[in-house]
């Protein structure tokens, strides 16, 4: 059925961007905004892959691409908060020196330019559910789905209980509020500050498996298409709130979805590929403005 | 200077001996002594830049002593920074509050050391339990789960110092804490400082208010130019007594004489508005300013009062009503159609919209004034015709400065204020909306500023004062309109009412 695939396709676009949204949200609550999402996607997607590859293994490769998201993030941490750098040009410094690594690393090793494809890589697993499949709309919602899926969604009331009820949350909050405070409360921002990017490195990293060995089965340099961007967009929409970030999350995967089942109908395919963010720029615009006209009219 | 070997005294709960800061060539702190005994409340005195903040700072670990020791429970000491001072029992609330935005208040208690069980779950339960027996010894009772920015200011005053008996601080220095409140409010913050000192704490009280000081304090130390001048027991000390030793001379207040109002510069009528988060604040609001009048508003924070500077300025937009400024309707009119119309504005915010304090004094002083033909041809500053008219100009207003090409940012508070003053009142404008005009500026600033603005007053100027300092609304005013919830509670004539009368109706009694 065509619309059991659309909404089977949108669960598999929203996991990256809500994998990525989570880690950037938990960064933006900690003070930092990551602007550099993306780049640690791509060294998550490309590690990924190989690992996958090597090992036969898809655990071991989530790891590996977690770790490699999580490097790229500890570098971009210590760069803004102990080299005083500004996140916004560092984080665009590495968008393009992550790019270019990738691609040298490519070429200097397996001896491709942009694409590599792997033999015996481990795919990650689906996971059916028994009757529950077979029912219309709610089968696709639930069932064919990867572990990794299941965690992302996971995640967000996890973050919800996270950040209100325990220690760290509280801390992680406070740090980025108000720095000042915290420190002479005798927390350490900094450290809360960069554990908080190595996070956002951790969960981009996956994201970027999740299409390499998840999604596609093969590494491209153009593999994430903006997706750490989308991933900025929709924690900054949801205001740091995990259900809402979420919301905007699946917004973009139903609408790439949507996207990939517009593709071969006489629209030229690179116009029908931008819908998704094009739809997500619409969107966003337009609760603001009716948030915004909502509010004026309150008295 | 060899310090002297003595003997810890135990009793001596926080002191300095000999504490002496240099930045460049400036001694912040020379030689600073003083002792806080043990359950007293110990009142360090001084006007801007006498070296309090300095000396606040080296007592938290914040900044280092180039020589001299801080002394703890009688013996010499050096904290590592303000954690190590707070796990030695000194702890501080800050002049600006030190309370994070985004949390509830019970969240900033606990902040820190939070009661929590091994997998860090946070026990609320029992940081409730404590909060209630906090809230009990201070005799207030709060809801603690209220967001921080949505909480009085008084209460996040409470909160900042429950939060240090929270951390086991039994050593509290408070930054000039009344700054903020009302009067019935410093009544009952001198009250909950008193009880906290019968139990045995120790208060380091920082201010330059000295009735609050003659209130609350056992012990002053007057500071002045980062020497101790005195320190002296309360029973021996007077007003004008720490007024000369702060200023080193004695202050004739000025006198204002009697005012002889003309014809009407500001006309608000029906005036709506609501504040930045886009609640109601001012409904229905009138209010008329006439020639050679100052009109004061009093009201405690949050009020009306500033949306209804910020509406007369333009800094807000209206929802209804009309302002007129020489009988012409300003309402609709940009900031700069306002300004030329000859509205002048002191900001209450001085670093954020009364100053750019990264840029030199000499543009600071010209800013808004930088169409005037005679600073600015064709577009193209006229940097020597500049130069002169802000050479006069901050002459008259005796800026010390080492040049006009300093950064307006490295003056001092008080010099700051009066580079804004200079520039507000150059020009003769008609209407000045002065808010908090003398907000952290030291005594003999205030009385320069005061001086400033009744003799504007004087040549026919209209002044309207909002001003948190009730002495400086009684000090000045011809008349005060006291606003409570976006409406007028009363209005009372110069000399006809007491600061008690004003009080009452600021918190939203009716005029009787």
């Amino acid at each position: 059925m065509m619309i059991d695939n659309v909404i089977h396709a949108a669960v598999v676009m929203t996991t990256p961007v809500l994998l990525a949204a989570l880690g950037g949200l938990i960064n933006r609550v900690g003070g930092l905004v990551n602007i550099g999402l993306d780049s640690m996607m791509l060294a998550g997607a490309l590690f990924g892959l190989i690992v996958a590859s090597m090992t036969g293994s898809w655990p071991v490769a989530l790891l590996a691409a977690a770790a490699a998201g999580g490097v790229v993030g500890l570098a971009m941490s210590l760069a803004v908060t102990r080299l005083q750098a500004n996140e916004i040009i560092v984080g665009l410094g590495f968008l393009v020196a992550v790019a270019g690594l990738v691609r040298f690393f490519l070429s200097s090793a397996y001896g491709s330019s942009g694409t590599l494809s792997l033999p015996d890589v481990a795919r990650l697993p689906r996971i059916d559910i028994p009757f529950v499949a077979d029912v219309p709309i709610l089968g696709a919602i639930l069932s064919g789905h990867d572990p990794l899926t299941w965690a992302a969604w996971a995640m967000v009331p996890i973050t919800v209980w996270f950040l209100a009820r325990t220690r760290l949350g509280l801390r992680l909050r406070a740090v980025g509020a108000a720095p000042q405070a915290a420190r002479a409360l005798g927390l350490n921002p900094l450290a809360l500050r960069d554990l908080s990017t190595v996070y956002a490195g951790v969960m981009s990293g996956l994201a970027g498996a999740y299409l390499s060995i998840g999604v596609v089965g093969i590494f491209n340099e153009g593999i994430t298409a903006g997706r750490g961007f989308i991933a900025l967009a929709a924690f900054y929409f949801g205001r740091n709130r995990p259900w809402a970030t979420a919301t905007c999350a699946l917004l973009f995967g139903f609408f790439d979805a949507f996207q990939i089942r517009m593709q071969g109908r006489g629209i030229p395919a690179e116009l029908v590929q931008t819908l998704p963010y094009v739809m997500v720029i619409v969107v966003l615009t337009a609760v603001a403005v009716a948030g915004r006209r909502a509010r004026a009219r309150r008295p | 200077m060899q310090a002297a070997e003595e003997k810890p005294d135990p009793s001596i709960r926080l002191g300095a001996r000999g504490v002496t800061r240099r930045f460049g060539p400036v001694l912040a702190n020379d030689a600073i002594d003083f002792r806080a005994r043990r359950g007293t409340v110990h009142a360090i005195v001084g006007g801007n830049g006498a070296g309090k903040s300095t000396l606040m700072r080296i007592l938290q670990g914040v900044d280092r002593p180039d020589s001299g020791v801080i002394l703890l429970d009688g013996a010499p000491a050096s904290f590592a920074g303000p954690a190590e001072a707070f796990a030695r029992g000194v702890g501080m609330v800050h002049q600006e509050f030190m309370l994070a935005p985004g949390l509830t208040l019970i969240e900033n208690l606990i902040l820190a050391s939070e009661p929590a069980d091994g997998f860090g779950r946070i026990d609320r339960a029992a940081a409730l339990a404590k909060a209630r027996e906090l809230e009990a010894l201070a005799g207030v009772s709060l809801d603690w789960d209220t967001p921080v920015e949505d909480a009085p200011v008084h209460v996040r005053q409470i909160v900042e110092i429950l939060r240090l008996l929270y951390r086991g601080a039994d050593v509290l220095i408070l930054d000039e804490p009344t700054a903020v409140l009302a009067p019935a409010q410093v009544r009952e913050l001198i009250a909950l400082l008193r009880k906290l000192r019968d139990e045995g704490r120790t208060i380091l009280f920082i201010s330059h208010k000295l009735d609050e000081v003659l209130a609350v304090a056992d012990e002053i130390t007057v500071i002045r130019n980062g020497r101790v001048v005195d320190s002296l027991p309360r029973s021996s000390a007077s007003r004008e007594g720490l007024a000369e030793m702060m200023i080193g001379e004695v202050l004739a207040r000025p006198e204002p004489r009697a005012a002889t109002a003309g014809t009407p510069v500001l006309e608000v009528a029906g005036l709506s508005a609501r504040d930045l988060r886009g609640h109601a604040a001012l409904s229905g609001f009138d209010l008329t300013v006439r020639a050679g009048e100052i009109v004061g508003i009093a009201g405690v924070a949050g009020n009306g009062q500033d949306e209804i500077a910020a509406s007369v300025t333009g800094l807000c937009r209206i929802d209804a009503g009309t302002i007129r400024l020489a009988g012409a309707d300003i309402a609709g009119q940009t900031l700069a159609q306002r300004r030329s119309a000859g509205l002048a504005y002191l900001s209450p915010d001085r670093a954020a919209e009364g100053l750019c304090l990264a840029a030199p004094i000499a543009e600071n002083a010209i800013a808004g004034h930088h169409r005037r033909p005679d600073l600015c041809s064709r577009g193209v500053l006229r940097r020597k015709a500049i130069a002169r008219h802000v050479g006069d100009l901050l002459d008259r207003y005796s800026v010390k400065r080492a040049s006009d090409r300093q950064p307006a940012g490295s003056l001092s508070g008080g010099n700051q204020q009066r580079v804004v003053v200079a520039r507000e009142l150059d020009g003769d404008p008609k209407l000045l909306v002065a808010c908090q005009p003398t907000r952290g500026v030291d005594i003999r600033g205030i009385d320069f500023i005061h001086r400033c603005l009744l003799e504007y007053r004087d040549k026919g100027g209209a002044v309207l004062l909002v001003s948190e300092e009730l002495e400086e609304l009684v000090a000045l005013s011809d008349r005060i309109v006291v606003v409570y919830g976006g409406r007028i509670t009363g209005e009372v004539m110069r000399g006809s009412a007491g600061l008690e009368e004003i009080g009452r109706l600021m918190l939203g009694g009716r005029q009787g």
